[in-house]
């Protein structure tokens, strides 16, 4: 029997719907968690208002713990601060990252490589001139640094899933050690402030999760109606497919309720 | 008495040098000084060295009319209502614009730095990103680090090790910004300069303590007397401020707390008029070079419009604007 709880059919959610609720699956109760605009402030209010009461949301522009009435546009909004326990700003929120506190972050990204290397700087031509100019780095490679965990959300397409990169903004779990440039394991990088990396890319199409001794990717569920076929030809590097654990876990009614009805009933993120 | 730090928009633009390090308060498309950023551009200002630690909409603006040489910041874009910064894409590729890529961490240090008076300060973040590539030091690449500027470092970055714990991997070293005006946008300035800023302070004391000279632009000056009956409330004591101006709605369309929210269809708007050098040309013509003022700026946004976006008082944004699709 159909209760609040049973999982939603596909064509009931929409990609993003699913997509929060698989970023909400993230997050274990009481972690302090760092995130960045959009998808991320869904699945992390999900999680709040699911399975993770007592975790705390950092935003990077200086607000810690806040308890939105209303779903923030960014970062910097007004909004996360309301019921906040501190607002501050930024030398406060990234001094505590990089002391450590920060379990889980949530991230985007242009480009990703098979180490979970990201871009957000400049895709094609040269550095200097540059085919498409991104926004740059932001907090992305900082809070994927220091952070214990990171998520990324992205678009799956097979130009975005790369052998390499244009340009390493946010660093994987394989890095060049500058000013040298040689590759090293994130270990080797960090040091002794080295604390974890990349766990997980939720894409359009799937959940990919990375080899802890190797650093390399693999595909871990295909979302409900996507083939293993359909992702690996949505990959530009060859994909390790034979940890698949068949589908990503669909959204319940409750969540579809939560999502639309109460975190973001203005379709600021859902969209119409 | 202390000297008097009124001015008016113009007068105060009027300390801004053509070559200058300019630095602003807020963050992206918050808190930003757009009454003064529009009437740099009305004075067609030029060569500015802009040093962020984020940009946003008042960067666009500027780095499209011309008057930006370099772009020092980890971000420019216009967050939900406009995804990249199109007019630096644009200047980039064409080769007015050097821009100069360091993370949020990187930047919110090198304030830091400079606000304290120290010429660096060590980091570990960001590290094995090409951030730290030493191919992609643009400010050395177009031959500015040879010490000609004392506001340029000689060196994007350096790499040390904990010579105190003796704890593992490279420490990243980032030089002081020490820009030559920071403007800052906030809710109140005392009659002296005493500034108060509600709500979170982004990278605003760092970015108001790096600078040489401050203006501040306040949606009030309040009497010193009143804002100094709770000084743990203040930011920014009286003798760091060199220009106060009032102007309401002065940050519009960017959001000031507790006064008013993001004007996210204008910047819309913008965002998607303004990606070619010629549709950039008519909008500044429109909304900046045909207005005379930022009030005649603001009878053309409109009362209705700005009546929206006018913050309730108990959540400190608006509740009346539509903001999604």
């Amino acid at each position: 029997m159909r209760n609040n709880h049973s999982p939603a059919q596909p064509g009931e959610y929409k990609l993003i719907e699913l997509l929060a609720v698989a970023g909400a699956r993230e997050i274990q109760d009481g972690e302090v968690v760092f995130a960045g605009t959009g998808l991320p402030m869904l699945a992390v209010t999900l999680a709040q208002k699911t399975s993770a009461p007592r975790a705390s949301i950092i935003y990077e522009a200086g607000s810690m713990d806040g308890r939105p009435a209303h779903l923030p546009s960014s970062v910097g909004d007004a909004r996360c601060e309301y019921r906040a326990s501190v607002s501050s700003g930024l030398l406060d929120v990234f001094g505590q990252l990089q002391r450590g506190v920060v379990d889980l972050a949530f991230l985007g990204g242009a480009e990703i490589d098979k180490y979970g290397n990201v871009n957000t700087t400049v895709i094609g031509g040269d550095y200097y001139n540059p085919a498409v100019r991104l926004t740059g780095s932001g907090g992305n490679p900082d809070i994927n640094s220091l952070a214990k965990r990171t998520v990324f959300i992205m678009v799956q397409e097979k130009r975005r899933f790369k052998e390499q990169v244009d340009y390493v903004t946010s660093p994987g779990w394989r890095v060049k050690k500058w000013p040298g440039g040689e590759w090293v394991t994130r270990q080797e990088a960090f040091g002794s402030v080295f604390r974890g990396g990349p766990v997980a890319v939720i894409t359009s199409m799937a959940v990919f999760r990375f080899d802890e001794e190797t650093g390399e990717m693999y595909l871990d569920t295909v979302h409900p109606g996507v083939t293993v076929e359909d992702v690996k030809n949505n990959v530009g590097f060859d994909l390790d497919v034979s940890r698949c654990r068949g589908e990503t876990s669909p959204p319940t009614y409750h969540e579809l309720h939560l999502l639309r009805n109460v975190i973001d009933p203005e379709g600021l993120f859902l969209g119409s | 008495m202390a000297k008097n730090k009124r001015k008016s928009i113009k007068e105060a633009v009027q300390l801004i040098n053509d070559g200058d390090m300019i630095t602003f308060s807020g963050f992206t498309i918050w808190r930003r000084p757009m009454a003064i950023v529009y009437e740099m551009v009305r004075q067609r200002k030029k060569n500015l060295h802009l040093i962020e630690v984020n940009s946003g909409t008042h960067g666009e603006i500027l780095i499209g009319a011309g008057c930006v040489k370099v772009l020092e910041t980890c971000w420019i874009g216009h967050e939900l209502y406009g995804k990249v910064g199109a007019n630096a894409a644009r200047k980039l590729k064409s080769g007015e614009l050097i821009v100069e890529d360091y993370s949020h961490v990187h930047m919110i240090m090198r304030f830091a730095a400079g606000a304290m008076g120290v010429p660096y300060l060590p980091t570990r973040a960001s590290l094995g990103t090409d951030i730290l590539n030493p191919e992609y030091d643009a400010l050395g690449k177009h031959g500015l680090r040879d010490g000609s500027n004392p506001r340029i470092p000689r060196r994007k970055f350096e790499f040390l090790t904990d010579p105190f714990f003796g704890e593992q991997g490279d420490i990243i070293h980032v030089p002081a910004a020490r820009p030559n005006v920071c403007i800052a946008h906030v809710q109140q300035v005392g009659e002296e300069g005493t500034v108060r800023v509600y709500g979170q302070r982004y990278s605003d004391a760092e970015a108001i303590k790096a600078a040489d000279k401050v203006i501040v632009v306040a949606e009030e000056i309040v009497p010193e007397e009143v804002i100094r009956q709770d000084p743990t409330a203040n930011l920014i004591p009286h003798y760091l401020v060199d220009a106060i101006v009032e102007q309401p709605w002065g940050a519009h369309p960017t959001g000031c707390f507790g006064y008013y929210e993001v004007d996210g269809k204008f910047i819309r708007d913008f965002y998607s008029k303004t990606k070619t050098q010629e549709g950039f040309d008519a909008w500044a013509e429109e909304w900046i070079l045909k207005v005379n003022s930022f009030d005649e700026y603001l009878y053309k946004i409109g009362f209705r419009r700005l009546d929206l976006l006018r913050a309730n008082s108990s959540y400190k944004y608006s509740t009346r604007v539509k903001r999604g699709a």
